[in-house]
C-alpha cells in the first residue's frame, strides 16, 4: 500500500511528460531558456513599477510613517497645480525639444561630413566620440568649474567682455537651461553622429550614383533620396536621445541644483528631491509615473513611426 | 630639518604604541574584541583624523571602527534608508544638529540620557558646554546623540583692508553692512561681503544665519513657521543688497566651497563662516590671505541680545543594532570624547570642539589662536537658529527656492516670503 502510493503519483508524472506533444515540450524548453531573463524584468522592472505606482496613491512619507493614508489620485491632483510641478514640466520638455533638434542638425551635418571612409575620417570620428565616454556627473562639474564667473576659465572673461550676465550663466534665469542645453549638446551630438553615420554607410549606393549619373544636383539628390532613405535612423536616433533627456538629472544637479530659483528645475531632479531629501515617497512616486508616462507616449509615437517608414522602405 | 622632524614623528608614534600596548597589554582588556563598529561620517574636516584614530580605538577595547565617509546628500539617505528600513547597517552615525528633530520623532538612535546618567563620573559631562550639549543631540528631552564637533559662526576679515580704510573690525551688523559696502572696489576686484547665493541649502543656510543676527527669525514663539515676518522681509532687503552692490557678481552661485574659495582668493573683505573651515585660510598651499586673515565674533544687530550661532555634528547610536553592539558604540563616544583622546583628535586638525578644557589648552591655542573667540560663542551659542524640527528639510528648501529667486532678481523680498510662507504652512 505504502508502495504504490509513492510510486502512483511518479509513474503519472512521466506519463503526462511523455504525453506533452512536441510543439508543447518546445514551448517549455523556451520558457525554461527565457526564465532567467523574465525573472530579471519581472523582479527588476515590473514589480518596482507596480510598487512606484501603487506608492503614489499614498500620501507615504518615510520619515512620519504614522501619517500614511491612501488617498487615491491626490498626489497626482495636487501636481496639476503645483506651480513647482508645471515649471519642471515645461523646462523638462523645453530642454529636450532644444537639446534633440540640435543635436540632430549638428549630427546629420557631422555624419555627412565624415561620411567618405577615409583614414582621416575615421580618426575625426575616434576622436569626436569622446565626450559620450564621459559621466555626465563629471562634464556638469567641468562645466560648472569653466563658466564660473569670478575665477572659471571661461566664464570670467564672458563675464567680463560682456558676454553672460555678471553673476555667470548658470546663475542668470535666462541663460542657465540654454547653458545645460549646450551641455547636453556638447555631450551627445557626437552620438547621434555616429548612428547616422551607420545609417548612412547602409544606403543603396547604386539609387545614389544613378541619380548623380542621370543629373541630379546634390542637394536635390539629399532632399529627394538620402533624407527620406535616412528616416528610420533618423527616428532611431531621436527616440534614444529623446528618452535620454527627457530624464535629464546628472548635469543639472552638479551645477544648478535647479536653480536660479526654478529656472532650470526638471522633472528628474524635482523627483529626487522629493523621494531623497524628503523622504515623500508617495509625491516622488507620483513624479516619476508622469515623467515616465510622458516618455512612455513619446517612445510608442516614434517606435510607431521608425515602424511606418521601415515598412514603407522596404516595399519600395 | 625635514628628516629630523620624520625621525621624531617615528620616534614618538613608536613610543606612544610600545606605551599604549604595554597598557592595555597586561590587563588583558579588551572587552569589545571581535566587534565591528561601522561609521556613517559626514565628509568634513574631523572624518579623516577618525579614520586616523581607529585603530587606537582598536588598540584599547578590540573593537574595530570602520568609518564610512560620505557627502551631506549621502549620508542623509543613506542612513535614513537604514534607519527607516531597521537594517541596522550603520551602528554609528554623525548626526548635524537639524536633524535632531526627525529622530526624536522617529526614535531613530537610542536616547543617550540613561547611560549619560550610569556613566556620569566617567564622562565629565561638566566639562562639556551645556548650549552644545543641547544643541548636538538633545531634543524635547531626548538626548538622541551625544555632542562630537561643535562649529560656531565666526567673521572672517582681512586686517589689511580694514586698516587701510581706517575702519574697525565690525562689532554689530550694521557696522558690517557699511564696512561691506565701503570695502567694495570691483575695479580691483575686491569685494565687502559675500555669502552662499546658491539655490537649495546653501543659500538658505547663510541667509538663515544673517537674518537671525539682524534680528529676523524662522519660526513665531508658538513655533509655527512666520517666514514672511516684517523682520525676515527686512533683513532679506539688506542681503539683496549687499549681494547686489557688494558681493562678488558670482556669489548668487556660490555654496560653501565657491564662497571659501573667494575669500582664500582675496576677493571678499569680510565672510561669515563656520569656524571648521578656519584653519585653511592660515594654509599658503590654498590661500592668499595667510598674513592678512582675522577672526571675530559673528556681529549682531544693535541692541539685540548676545548671542552666536553654534551648529556641528553629534554622534548618534542606531536603535536596530544588538545590545552588545550598542555598548561598544557607546564605548567609542566614550573614548573619542574624553579630554585626552578629544584633545588630540583636534591637534590632528579635525576642527571640532565640545569641551571647555580642550578649547582653553595652550598646546592648541598656539596651533589654532582663533580658540578663544569659540569658547565666547559656544558660552552664549544659538543652536536654533536654524530651527532643529521634524520639519526643518522641507523648511530649508522652500527658503532656499526663495531667496535665491530675490538674488537673481526674480522676485521681491516680500511676495517671495510670502509664497514661501504659504508652502511651509502647508508641510505642517
Amino acid at each position: 500500500m505504502a508502495l504504490s502510493a509513492s510510486t502512483e503519483p511518479l509513474v503519472n508524472q512521466f506519463a503526462g511528460f511523455g504525453g506533452l506533444t512536441f510543439a508543447q515540450r518546445r514551448k517549455m524548453f523556451l520558457i525554461a531558456m527565457a526564465l532567467p531573463a523574465l525573472v530579471y524584468v519581472l523582479g527588476f522592472g515590473v514589480y518596482p513599477l507596480l510598487k512606484g505606482i501603487w506608492y503614489s496613491l499614498y500620501d507615504y512619507n518615510l520619515l512620519k510613517p504614522a501619517r500614511t493614508e491612501f488617498i487615491g489620485f491626490g498626489n497626482y491632483v495636487e501636481l496639476m497645480f503645483d506651480s513647482d510641478m508645471q515649471r519642471s514640466l515645461i523646462n523638462t520638455i523645453v530642454f529636450t525639444a532644444s537639446a534633440v533638434f540640435f543635436e540632430l542638425v549638428l549630427g546629420f551635418a557631422i555624419a555627412l561630413a565624415l561620411w567618405r571612409d577615409d583614414r582621416f575620417n575615421r580618426i575625426c570620428l575616434t576622436l569626436i566620440l569622446i565626450p559620450v565616454t564621459i559621466t555626465p556627473l563629471v562634464v556638469g562639474l567641468i562645466f560648472k568649474g569653466l563658466l564660473l564667473a569670478d575665477y572659471g576659465l571661461i566664464g570670467y572673461y564672458l563675464a567680463q567682455w560682456g558676454l553672460s550676465d555678471p553673476r555667470g550663466l548658470f546663475a542668470s534665469q535666462n541663460t542657465a537651461l540654454a547653458t545645460l542645453v549646450f551641455i547636453d549638446i556638447w555631450e551627445w551630438t557626437p552620438l547621434v553622429a555616429l548612428i547616422l553615420l551607420a545609417g548612412l554607410k547602409a544606403l543603396p549606393t547604386d539609387i545614389l550614383e544613378a541619380a548623380a549619373v542621370d543629373g541630379a544636383k546634390p542637394l536635390r539628390i539629399f532632399r529627394k533620396i538620402t533624407l527620406p532613405l535616412m528616416l528610420p535612423s533618423v527616428l532611431l536616433a531621436l527616440t534614444i536621445r529623446t528618452i535620454d533627456a527627457f530624464r535629464v538629472f546628472d548635469s543639472v544637479f552638479v551645477t544648478t541644483g535647479g536653480g536660479p530659483g526654478n529656472a532650470t528645475n526638471t522633472l528628474m531632479v524635482y523627483a529626487v528631491k522629493e523621494g531623497l531629501s524628503f523622504f515623500n515617497i508617495g509625491k516622488a512616486s507620483a513624479i516619476a509615473n508622469v515623467s515616465l508616462l510622458c516618455t512612455a507616449i513619446i517612445a510608442a509615437a516614434l517606435i510607431f513611426l521608425i515602424r511606418h517608414y521601415d515598412k514603407k522602405a522596404s516595399t519600395q | 630639518m625635514a628628516r629630523i622632524k620624520g625621525n621624531i614623528k617615528i620616534l614618538s608614534t613608536v613610543c606612544l604604541m610600545a606605551v599604549a600596548s604595554a597598557g592595555v597589554g597586561h590587563a588583558q582588556d579588551k572587552p569589545f574584541e571581535g566587534v565591528t563598529l561601522n561609521l556613517a561620517s559626514m565628509n568634513d574636516q574631523f572624518s579623516t583624523v577618525l579614520v586616523e584614530m581607529a585603530p587606537e580605538f582598536k588598540e584599547a577595547t578590540g573593537a574595530e571602527v570602520k568609518v564610512d565617509i560620505l557627502d551631506y546628500g549621502s549620508l542623509l539617505t543613506k542612513t535614513t534608508a537604514d534607519f527607516v528600513g531597521n537594517t541596522g547597517g550603520y551602528d554609528l552615525i554623525t548626526m548635524d544638529i537639524v536633524w535632531a528633530g526627525q529622530y526624536a520623532q522617529n526614535d531613530f538612535t537610542v536616547d543617550l540620557k540613561d547611560l549619560i546618567e550610569r556613566d556620569k563620573a566617567e564622562l565629565g559631562t561638566d566639562d562639556i558646554y551645556p548650549k552644545l550639549m543641547d544643541a548636538l543631540g538633545n531634543y524635547e528631552g531626548k538626548q538622541v546623540a551625544y555632542p562630537f564637533a561643535g562649529y560656531a559662526n565666526v567673521l572672517a576679515y582681512r586686517k589689511d583692508l580694514f586698516e587701510a580704510a581706517g575702519l574697525d573690525v565690525p562689532k554689530t551688523m550694521e557696522e558690517l553692512v557699511d564696512a561691506a559696502y565701503k570695502l567694495t572696489d570691483p575695479s580691483k576686484n575686491q569685494y565687502g561681503f559675500v555669502a552662499n547665493g546658491q539655490k537649495g541649502p546653501a543659500v538658505a543656510q547663510d541667509w538663515m544665519q544673517y537674518n537671525a543676527e539682524m534680528g529676523g527669525s524662522i519660526l513665531d514663539e508658538d513655533g509655527k513657521p512666520a517666514l514672511n515676518s516684517e523682520a525676515n522681509v527686512k533683513s532679506l532687503e539688506v542681503y539683496r543688497d549687499l549681494f547686489k552692490k557688494a558681493a562678488p557678481p558670482g556669489a548668487a552661485d556660490y555654496d560653501w566651497g565657491g564662497r571659501e574659495e573667494s575669500f582664500r582668493q582675496g576677493i571678499a573683505a569680510t565672510m561669515q563662516t563656520w569656524s571648521v573651515g578656519a584653519p585653511g585660510y592660515f594654509n599658503p598651499e590654498i590661500s592668499k590671505v595667510v598674513d592678512t586673515v582675522g577672526l571675530a565674533l559673528a556681529p549682531r544687530g544693535e541692541g539685540l541680545p548676545e548671542l552666536y550661532g553654534i551648529g556641528g555634528w553629534g554622534l548618534a547610536i542606531n536603535a536596530d543594532i544588538n545590545d552588545k553592539q550598542k555598548e561598544a558604540a557607546w564605548a567609542f563616544i566614550k573614548w573619542i570624547t574624553s579630554p585626552d583622546v578629544h584633545k588630540a583628535f583636534n591637534m590632528k586638525g579635525a576642527g571640532s570642539y565640545i569641551r571647555k578644557s580642550v578649547v582653553a589648552d595652550p598646546e592648541l591655542n598656539a596651533k589654532y589662536p582663533f580658540l578663544p573667540l569659540l569658547d565666547t560663542a559656544f558660552e552664549k551659542g544659538d543652536g536654533d537658529y536654524r530651527p532643529r524640527i521634524p520639519e526643518y528639510p522641507e523648511i530649508q528648501d522652500i527658503l532656499g527656492t526663495a531667496v535665491n529667486s530675490v538674488l537673481v532678481g526674480d522676485e521681491e523680498p516680500k511676495a517671495a516670503l510670502d509664497k514661501a510662507q504659504d508652502a511651509a504652512v502647508k508641510v505642517f
